[in-house]
């Protein structure tokens, strides 16, 4: 015979069992994500982490160094050449960028074909890295490019533009922005379009010029955006292959050598444990950047 | 509160529990071990018919037609043998592929000068090429010998050659056979700029890769290289100072266009008559043959001029090899493969002879097998874009005085990003040919070499 205490007891496992089953739910359905984001996303930078520490050179047992690896890139003239050349270009192209985004923007707001607009901006972005770099190679010659040739049509001087370490870093920085500024204002149009009308509105009644209403209405009210579009300029500068590597091949003199080749090289060179410590020391300092930038706009924001 | 709610499975126990899965279980389940790099791959027993099926990786474009042609010979005559034939760009991918262990060919073609970077985790083919040892050029020889094993099958040969305009030359007053040694070239670039004041007549390399692999062309001339027989650093010697010297004389005269190898100043240049005298690897025939319009028919080719009168015309610049992983499921089979192509008339008959790709034969390049070498039985036909001249002969004649005993060190790759430099920002008026050396070699000896 049951008793009345035994049923009781029963009820509660009943209900704690099935509040296990509850619980335990998000757990499995977020677990498909969780063991994607383990396998592809944290193992990999666990064992950069790990890597950073040794010497491997890619077959042979790990063999644990300290942090030799770190005192070496940081005593390394290469190192610090790669990350202010990424330095330099950084301030090529993120403030330009954000200018340039911010204004082709508010330009584009409220014109006819944005949607043509937007598809042409966007276009770079999308076209074939190789083939652009090849007609900046083209453009950019300095004896037969088409860029001197206006130049020295107006009466200026022709430019060592890849022949130089100066003008190559100016180059480079030419195509990453003509690559990825439509990408930018495309996300200020979308930061944009959440404005309500009535704001300008309401400023207008006010008395409020057009330049007014753009530093008061407009730059605070995206600013949000201009963080992500200044942290995503700030990520694709600090690394930064592509162009260099097929434009200059991080040349002359190592002049556009940017962090994300210099990086490149210590894996075709097999140094995959300096490669490591070199992709740390690069994360550390695009996180550093990319908060500096966004405090820097919050406060801007804030006031 | 939503916090504050009671859980049987606690969030910090599950991320606990994950985070020491992934750090105990999942580095140590899936760290590095050992490879079994340059293990020997034995003598295969030729008695066994060859069956099976294998990967492999040559470069893309044109060579790649060339090599699926002289690959069929080998499945005609192997019928039981599949080969998976694929273009991959081999630089890029193959040593990240040696290492991850993950979808390794059984073979690959590979630069000569990237070889001993990823020797460690080739086979050690020392007892199969030994009954071809005699037969393979010396320079070549030594290349693909690391540590004392032989990590490739050893392909083509690249000997240097003087490529000059004869149109210019001969208006110039210049005799072309005059130009037997450097000084000559330099007294005929200065004649050529004396009639045509325009000219800057002598290439001089602006890219900083090309450039290592040049100037070291220089000093094989020489019987020079970056390391010596004792491995020990040599770049700071007489075969390389002499090499810059010259080009440093060129560049202050003002005789030499600085321009990147077929980059746009390049083939402009030599369109126009502007640049006259290119000392480069046989390689350089492609120039004229695909690239330049202007100049088409125009150029020759002639031996390289010697360091001094009566010393060696000749010098490697560049070449490429077969590698068999050590990982490689079907190494035998690469073997026999890469056999057939080098080693018998019919494999490298097929690749150097005329094909539908290169109806002329492919003279790019010859090969490294001496007993391929005769200069009355040419792989290749006379060439239109030098005129109908026959490179073949000049080719092999050079290719069997190329100096041997050369070896590529394992830093070779990453020496450009100092001694390549600097030649650059010597070219450039920056640094002298002694500055360039001896920073270069300090720059080496600690960043690469460490203490010796």
């Amino acid at each position: 015979m049951v008793t009345v205490t035994e049923a009781m007891a029963a009820r509660r496992e009943a209900r704690t069992s099935g509040r296990r089953r509850v619980k335990a739910a998000p757990y499995l359905f977020v677990a498909p994500f969780v063991l994607v984001f383990a396998a592809f996303s944290a193992y990999p930078i666990f064992f950069a982490l790990q890597l950073s520490f040794t010497n491997w050179h890619g077959a042979g047992a790990l063999k644990v160094v300290g942090f030799a690896n770190y005192r070496y890139l940081l005593a390394s003239p290469d190192f610090w050449q790669s990350m202010a050349t990424s330095g330099v270009l950084w301030l090529l192209v993120v403030p330009a960028q954000v200018l340039l985004a911010l204004t082709i923007a508010v330009a584009l707001r409220k014109a006819r074909f944005r949607g043509l607009f937007s598809a042409a901006l966007i276009a770079p972005f999308v076209t074939p890295l190789v083939a652009m770099a090849q007609v900046w190679i083209i453009l950019f010659d300095k004896d037969f490019g088409a860029v001197n040739h206006g130049l020295t049509s107006l009466g200026l001087p022709a430019v060592g533009w890849l022949t130089t370490s100066v003008w190559a870093k100016v180059t480079v920085a030419l195509l990453v922005l003509w690559r990825t500024t439509g990408y930018a204002v495309i996300l200020l149009l979308a930061g944009l379009s959440t404005i309500p009308s009535d704001v300008y509105e309401a400023a207008r009644i006010d008395g409020a010029g057009a330049w007014h209403q753009f530093w008061s209405i407009t730059v605070p009210l995206v600013t949000r955006t201009l963080s992500f579009v200044v942290v995503i300029g700030t990520l694709t500068v600090f690394q930064l292959f592509a162009e260099p590597y097929v434009v200059t091949g991080g040349g002359p003199f190592n002049g556009t050598r940017t962090a994300g080749l210099y990086l490149y090289k210590h894996i075709t060179n097999s140094d995959l444990g300096l490669g490591a410590a070199n992709s740390m020391l690069l994360v550390l300092m695009v996180l550093a950047l990319s908060v500096a930038s966004i405090r820097l706009l919050r406060s801007r924001e804030d006031s | 509160m939503i916090n504050s709610v009671s859980s049987p499975v606690s969030r910090r126990a599950v991320l606990r529990g994950a985070g020491a899965a992934l750090v105990a279980g999942g580095l140590g389940a899936c760290a590095p071990g050992n490879t079994t790099g340059s293990d020997p791959l034995p003598t295969s027993k030729s008695s066994t018919a060859l069956s099976g099926e294998l990967t492999i990786w040559d470069r893309t474009g044109d060579l790649y037609k060339v090599f699926d042609k002289a690959i069929a010979s080998f499945t005609a005559k192997y019928p039981q043998v599949k080969v998976n034939h694929l273009a991959v760009d081999i630089n890029a991918k193959l040593p990240a592929t040696l290492i991850s262990g993950a979808g390794v060919p059984d073979g690959a073609f590979y630069d000569d000068s990237l070889l001993t970077g990823v020797a460690p985790h080739l086979h050690d083919l020392s007892q199969l090429i030994e009954q071809y040892k005699a037969d393979i050029a010396p320079y070549k020889l030594g290349v693909v010998t690391v540590d004392g094993k032989v990590v490739a099958v050893p392909w083509d040969l690249d000997p240097g050659l003087l490529f000059y305009r004869e149109d210019i030359v001969t208006q110039a007053g210049v005799d072309p056979a005059g130009l037997t040694t450097y000084d000559a070239l330099l007294g005929a670039a200065r004649t050529v700029r004396d009639k045509f004041p325009q000219a800057r007549p002598i290439h001089l390399e602006n890219d900083q890769f090309l450039a290592q692999l040049w100037i070291d062309m220089f000093a094989n001339q020489q019987g020079g290289a970056m390391i010596d027989a004792q491995g020990k650093l040599s770049i700071d010697s007489d075969p390389y100072r002499k090499a810059l010297t010259w080009l440093d004389t060129v560049r202050s005269e003002g005789l030499g266009t600085l321009a990147k190898y077929t980059q746009p100043t390049d083939l402009q240049t030599q369109d126009k008559g502007t640049q006259v005298f290119v000392p480069w690897a046989q390689w350089f025939v492609f120039a004229p043959q695909q690239l330049l319009k202007a100049s088409k028919g125009k150029w020759r080719a002639a031996a390289l001029p010697a360091w001094q009168a009566g010393g060696p015309r000749a010098g490697v610049m560049g070449g490429s090899s077969f590698v068999i992983p050590a990982k490689a499921k079907n190494p035998e089979l690469a073997w026999r493969l890469y056999e057939h192509l080098v080693f018998s008339k019919e494999g490298y008959t097929t690749v150097y002879g005329p094909n539908t790709v290169y109806p002329g034969g492919l003279n790019t390049s010859i090969p490294s097998y001496l007993p391929a070498l005769d200069p009355n039985t040419p792989l290749f036909k006379p060439i239109e874009a030098l005129g109908g001249q026959d490179l073949w002969k000049v080719a092999v004649e050079a290719g069997k005085q190329v100096p041997g005993g050369y070896a590529i060190p394992t830093w070779w790759g990453k020496a450009v990003d100092y001694f390549g430099v600097n030649v650059q920002k010597m070219l450039a008026g920056q640094l002298s040919p002694d500055e360039v050396l001896k920073t270069s070699a300090t720059q080496i000896q600690k960043n690469l070499m460490g203490p010796s």
